[in-house]
């Protein structure tokens, strides 16, 4: 383990990438042979391609990244795209994530999953991911329903919506879901729609580079079985806060802008703070550690301890 | 080999344990080997504990049913702990005016010689206005006197614990000076004569085996520990977490056993070494995740630390009931490793173990302990530092290995032995996916039969190649034993105890003792067993889970099973007078 002054602070995510002295990398770099499997017009097209273009823009290369997958239609990128991956568990690719991020900070994580994951099977490990602020950023492929399992309710389906196994509407309350979020005192919350890939690319750049824990909200069309938040719906309610002067550092406003969705629906980054620490940052016996417990595995002498027992 | 025990019992939380601890390591230091017993309920004030130290100049492993002394903290252990004692023993109370009212008690005190001794303890801590804590070194220094060992030896583990502060210091010098005193007026020529001490024992550890793992675990280079608390495996968790600003291992307290389990393996991906432990339940709530890493062929290490199921059951007490849960855990059949630990020797060298077997095969290993094994104290000589080596197997971190890598040699399945390459995130190298879904070379989604076949031939193509580099069971005893005993975790070394005892050291018996339980290795097991005359598995379970795994391995039908299954380990007499009423064919 390497220590130096406390000073120098911890080691970036982007450290990787900006000491690499070649050029950029392309979109060709983040390839894949393999065909897309998703239906004509599923949202799943724009994020995949806002994921890479973010990727590129900062100068990412498919090696210094890894990208985490959890199990629905959304997780069928993990071989539709370059980069390391990990096509792990259904809700549970927060804990995969955190673990990961936890063991080199140095390279930047980004866990997907989708609303069904989240709100449902994994909702603990959102709870705690949050509260946690680990540092690395969670895509929330946000359809409302379950579509790999054939388009069941999820928590954040509408009302009176009839779904697959829920032939009358869901009996429970719809979560909304932002409110939840922001009860978690959440350090980056931001909100896209799989319409609008230029700035979706700008919010994963911006989540990529955040601190600790970045929450993104992609709104997607699921033309098979989201009857009620389809494409056009999106494409008529959503609009960038940005260009209405919003702050993201208020966080009431911020708030009070993510929950209300009932005539329109905010998108950007709706807040952001970088004055909490991250988890890792936050761990004492890592302060001023300066290798990552990747290089640290080593057969360790532990004579030092023994005394003690004695 | 001659052996005094001492029981400490009380409400918990009344001192019961740093009694035991500090006459344990006064013991040690006198030159006698120590073995500690823990019971306790799951309270965490009131329920009734005890700490039991059995004492000897030559090795001891076990605890004996009954001991020469019983030290009460309150009248429930007069009554309740009175049978405990054999013929002859002390009973040391601290209730004022205490008397028998049951005629048995009465008739068993007198038949059985039982000195009943009251420290006037309330009274003395009064004279020296002191708080109650103090009787738990007033009692202990009574107990020292009776066992005819040296005032100043006690005076030196106080000062170990209070010399930076001299008036609570004085006051603890005080209360030894009176506890010898008292112990003339209130047993006047009673002693309990030790036997021969053996000076190697000073300069050994007293340990237990949560704290020998840690120390195993910190020794294999683990960087990153998750982990849930659950009874027995919570004393690591505690530990790793008290040495973690001397280490600088990244500690996490998840907030469920599946968070654990998950975090272990995205490190362990990353690359570092990490680790999760739990009990029973937490285990079974950590399944999909093992089963994940078998398709993954990312390296796992479990620890579960059994206690009594099903259910919550007793969660405070011992068993071995989860080893075909190991085995069999998880959908689908992939490659493991299941081993044992059983004691604080194999809690220390087997960790390095665990981890070099889950890199260089990549696999799931799991790392059967169990409470009495967690919490037992040892006495223990340092540490081999040399005897580790750091294996990492097929892992990739050459630059020009790596730019010559191709994504499909991740899961290639023409790989010798089923292990192909790994290498790490952030390796500038071509790219792969460590695929839960069955996939093709480089990880990407193929349903197709052929490539089914294939990958899943490549995974279990693995248990082979493991089976035949784990070690043979260690066998102690004559090359054809008319007896042969096989066992397995903390069974060991109350077997190794007994094995030592008359008449059972005249008699021909060995001991197959299996550390690695799946693969089983059969081949000692079916040569030792099959000229033995009759085969004997003891097991802390109720179906003898190795036995039938040994059978299942190896189609030898042995029937001769010592179980226990009542949240107690076997006790010396209990497993000596077994195996002495034994079927003889």
């Amino acid at each position: 383990m390497m220590k130096s002054d406390a000073s120098a602070g911890p080691p970036s995510p982007l450290d990787s990438a900006r000491s690499y002295g070649r050029a950029g990398s392309s979109m060709q770099d983040f390839a894949s042979q393999n065909p897309c499997t998703w239906c004509d017009g599923c949202g799943d097209y724009g994020i995949w391609t806002a994921a890479r273009s973010a990727l590129v823009d900062l100068h990412i290369w498919p090696w210094q990244v890894l990208l985490c997958y959890d199990v629905g239609c959304h997780g069928n990128m993990s071989d539709k795209i370059g980069g390391y991956r990990f096509h792990g568990l259904h809700g549970r690719v927060l804990p995969l994530a955190a673990g990961a991020a936890l063991a080199n900070p140095t390279i930047p994580v980004i866990a997907f999953g989708g609303d069904g994951a989240s709100f449902s099977e994994g909702v603990g490990h959102l709870v705690h991911a949050v509260r946690s602020n680990y540092r690395f950023t969670f895509v929330m492929h946000n359809n409302a329903n379950y579509g790999l399992t054939t388009g069941q309710a999820s928590a954040l389906t509408w009302q009176d919506q009839k779904m697959n196994s829920s032939p009358n509407g869901i009996p429970e309350t719809t979560l909304n879901s932002m409110d939840f979020i922001f009860s978690l005192q959440p350090t980056f919350v931001a909100r896209g729609w799989s319409g609008d890939i230029a700035q979706m690319s700008k919010i994963l750049q911006a989540a990529i580079r955040h601190r600790g824990f970045a929450y993104v909200d992609m709104l997607q069309a699921c033309p098979t079985y989201n009857k009620f938040a389809t494409h056009e719906w999106l494409m008529q309610h959503c609009y960038d806060a940005a260009t209405e002067g919003h702050d993201p550092k208020n966080f009431e406003k911020a708030r009070a802008l993510a929950v209300d969705t009932q005539n329109r629906v905010a998108t950007g980054i709706l807040y952001q703070t970088e004055d909490v620490p991250a988890f890792h940052e936050r761990l004492k016996p890592r302060e001023g550690v300066t290798t990552t417990s990747v290089q640290e595995v080593k057969i360790v002498d532990t004579s030092r301890w023994l005394k003690a027992f004695e | 080999m001659t052996r005094v025990s001492l029981k400490i019992v009380g409400a918990q939380g009344q001192g019961v344990n740093s009694v035991g601890e500090m006459c344990a390591k006064g013991l040690k230091r006198s030159g006698y080997c120590v073995f500690g017993y823990r019971e306790y309920m799951s309270l965490i004030k009131g329920g009734h504990s005890s700490y039991q130290l059995d004492v000897s100049g030559e090795d001891v492993r076990s605890s004996a049913m009954h001991v020469d002394i019983v030290v009460t903290f309150n009248h429930h252990g007069i009554e309740k702990n009175l049978r405990d004692l054999r013929k002859g023993g002390i009973l040391l109370h601290q209730t004022p005016q205490w008397k028998f009212k049951n005629a048995d008690d009465q008739a068993f005190i007198k038949e059985q010689g039982i000195r009943v001794i009251e420290l006037p303890t309330d009274a003395i801590l009064k004279k020296l206005k002191a708080k109650s804590i103090l009787g738990n070194v007033l009692i202990t220094a009574v107990v020292w006197s009776l066992l005819g060992q040296p005032e100043e030896q006690l005076h030196e583990l106080v000062r170990e614990q209070f010399g930076h502060k001299k008036d609570l210091l004085d006051l603890n010098f005080a209360c030894i000076a009176e506890g010898f005193a008292a112990c003339k007026v209130i047993a006047p020529g009673t002693t309990l004569s030790l036997p021969r001490p053996d000076p190697k024992w000073k300069n050994h550890m007293l340990l237990t085996g949560s704290q020998a793992m840690g120390l195993g675990i910190i020794h294999a280079g683990c960087r990153v520990y998750a982990g849930y608390p659950m009874t027995p495996s919570s004393p690591l968790l505690t530990f790793i977490a008290d040495m973690q600003n001397e280490t600088g291992m990244a500690v996490k307290q998840a907030e469920d056993e599946i968070t654990a389990a998950q975090m272990m393996v995205g490190a362990m991906h990353m690359g570092t070494r990490a680790v999760t432990a739990t009990s029973g339940g937490g285990f079974d709530l950590m399944t999909e995740t093992l089963s994940l890493t078998g398709i993954t062929e990312t390296p796992a290490v479990f620890i579960l630390a059994q206690r009594p199921g099903p259910g919550t059951a007793l969660p405070t007490w011992t068993a071995q009931g989860d080893l075909l849960l190991a085995v069999g855990a998880g959908h689908g059949e992939f490659a493991r490793l299941v081993m044992a630990v059983s004691d604080a020797q194999d809690c220390f060298d087997l960790m390095p173990e665990a981890f070099n077997f889950a890199e260089e095969f990549q696999i799931p290993v799991i790392v059967l302990t169990d409470k009495q094994t967690a919490e037992a104290l040892f006495t223990q000589p340092a540490f081999d530092q040399t005897r580790a080596k750091l294996k990492r197997g097929s892992l990739v971190t050459d630059p020009r290995e790596l730019s010559q890598l191709k994504s499909i040699d991740r899961y290639d399945p023409a790989a010798p032995d089923g292990v192909s390459k790994r290498w790490l995130p952030g390796s500038e190298a071509a790219t792969f996916c460590a695929q839960g879904d069955e996939h093709g070379p480089d990880g990407s989604v193929i349903e197709d039969a052929e490539n089914a076949r294939r990958q899943m031939e490549k995974r279990l193509k693995k248990m082979a190649a493991l089976k035949a580099a784990l070690p043979e069971p260690l066998y102690v005893g004559p090359k054809n034993p008319e007896t042969l005993i096989v066992s397995w975790g903390s069974n060991r070394g109350i077997i190794l105890d007994v094995l030592e005892s008359e008449p059972l050291a005249k008699r021909s018996i060995g001991y197959l003792h299996y550390q690695y339980l799946w693969p089983l290795k059969t081949e000692s097991f079916e040569m030792l067993s099959r000229t033995a005359k009759r085969t004997i598995f003891v097991e802390c379970n109720h179906g003898g889970q190795l036995s039938s795994l040994l059978k299942l391995a190896s189609g030898r039908d042995v029937t001769q099973k010592i179980l226990k299954f009542d949240g107690r380990p076997f006790f010396y007499e209990e497993l000596r007078d077994g195996l002495l009423s034994a079927p003889q064919s």
